[in-house]
């Protein structure tokens, strides 16, 4: 377990892992880019941009937070390296510990198991890259066709695109936070809190015109929930 | 055209983002076929650098135990999140991950701070400046914690790790507050049939793509039955 621990957390995956760090940034910064040469087109003006951004930085500095919390879990498993490689890309803490498992399982081996061999990192490794690579390959492969079936259906009805967006969101939140709640009587307290609170923060924002208020909806409104679940634990 | 659909936008050209969708596509494909090409590298350098290759039929049972129950979502996710993601949002947020928990909320804040509605092109742009920004955050954040992990968390105080145990209802209400305070009846909706599919006795993998594919049905149902009362 020692020797595989002091592998995973060896030179070469700290230099493999940096390319992943690199990657993804590159990509972030490419499409930045991108998006800002491309916003007079589509109406967005440059304090627009600079608005956009600013409530992007505001309001992923919780979640971020939320995902770094549960990745040290996996550092003891899997090493640091390893870990910044498979929570930096598509992967989650969840998803991940279970490709762990099975890995492991599959060279006939316990996780935790304190004989667990370099093969048997090994078999983990195998397991969790070539397994995350699935909605890489398919992202890769057809999001020009989703494109295409978004303009086909545009051209047919140019309402329904907006309307499909506005429903699949809803119906994506609407269920992740259903199920989110039905957890405790503490997690219904931290989904209800929030909603209200961005309730509250959007109409204000509107009726009185204050536009940053908007930047810091989500994030306030995470914290407002949060806390408010984390006081009722203590009545 | 745009303009007329919304009212609120300002004027734009009706193929105005073409350039964008190409360059989206030529450096999202190529991003991820770069990071595809590195997810390769760390398992061959393991088996075949280091000489621990644990044996193909081991690597194939650990990768059919995987598929069998995620495997589905290499599909079923990409199709969900598209028409709430876009293009470019696509491209960002299945590359970072943390869709639903983070791309996607940034991408919602960035579009109501900026005034757009959603899926018109002003949204789609603001969107993906959103989750581009959480993106590059995350990654820092996530740096930061691997080097000075430990000591960073440990020096949070206890209520602070128990109040993170709440932080995604927090963030799935907040995000649906968001689209839902414009029009209530639709998040009313969506609400029920996230309930009932929650409490249906189905596989738990498809009960997301099952909710947002019953809720655009209903809801496209219910904006027909509306303009039909107008018309009338």
């Amino acid at each position: 377990m020692e020797e595989v621990l002091r592998t995973a957390n060896s030179t070469p995956f700290w230099i493999m892992a940096f390319i992943f760090v690199g990657i993804v940034a590159f990509q972030a910064i490419v499409f930045l880019r991108i998006a800002k040469e491309s916003a007079p087109d589509a109406g967005l003006s440059e304090t627009e941009v600079k608005t956009a951004i600013r409530t992007g930085l505001i309001s992923s500095i919780g979640p971020s937070f939320g995902i770094a919390i549960v990745l040290v879990s996996l550092i003891a498993l899997i090493g640091s390296p390893l870990t910044l490689i498979r929570i930096g890309i598509i992967g989650s803490a969840a998803t991940e510990s279970s490709a762990a498992v099975i890995g492991a399982n599959a060279f006939g081996m316990e996780l935790n198991s304190p004989d667990f061999t370099l093969q048997a990192f090994s078999a983990v490794v195998w397991t969790m890259c070539i397994g995350g690579m699935g909605w890489l390959i398919f992202t890769a492969l057809f999001t020009k066709r989703l494109g295409a079936t978004q303009s086909k259906i545009e051209k047919k009805n140019p309402k329904a695109m907006a309307i499909i967006s506005l429903a699949a969101m809803l119906g994506a939140f609407a269920f992740l936070a259903s199920q989110q709640m039905i957890n405790s009587a503490n997690h219904v307290i931290a989904g209800v809190a929030a909603i209200a609170t961005m309730i509250i923060l959007m109409k204000t924002a509107d009726r009185k015109h204050i536009a940053w208020l908007k930047e810091w909806a989500l994030g306030i409104s995470i914290v407002v929930g949060m806390t408010a679940a984390y006081f009722t634990t203590l009545i | 055209m745009r303009a007329a659909e919304t009212g609120t936008e300002t004027p734009v050209k009706s193929n105005g983002l073409e350039v964008f969708h190409s360059k989206a596509h030529y450096w999202g494909r190529l991003t991820l076929w770069m990071l595809i090409a590195m997810c390769l590298v760390v398992p061959l350098y393991v088996s075949f650098v280091l000489g621990a290759h644990p044996g193909w039929n081991v690597i194939l049972v650990g990768l059919i135990g995987y598929a069998s129950f995620i495997g589905i979502m290499w599909v079923l996710e990409p199709i969900t999140y598209y028409p709430a993601l876009g293009i470019g949002g696509t491209y960002l947020a299945f590359l970072t991950g943390n869709i639903a928990n983070m791309c996607l909320p940034c991408s919602s804040a960035a579009q109501k701070a900026v005034g757009a509605e959603v899926g018109t092109r002003k949204a789609e742009i603001a969107g993906v400046i959103g989750i581009a920004i959480a993106s590059l955050v995350n990654i820092t954040i996530i740096v930061v914690i691997i080097f000075a992990g430990t000591a960073i968390l440990g020096a949070l105080p206890a209520a602070v790790h128990e109040a993170f145990d709440f932080i995604l209802p927090a963030i799935f209400g907040a995000v649906l507050g968001q689209f839902a305070y414009k029009t209530p009846k639709y998040g009313i909706a969506a609400l029920l049939v996230g309930m009932a599919v929650l409490f249906a006795p189905i596989f738990d993998l498809i009960k997301i793509p099952l909710t947002v594919a019953l809720t655009i049905a209903l809801i496209l149902f219910m904006e027909k039955q509306k303009n039909k009362k107008a018309a009338d």
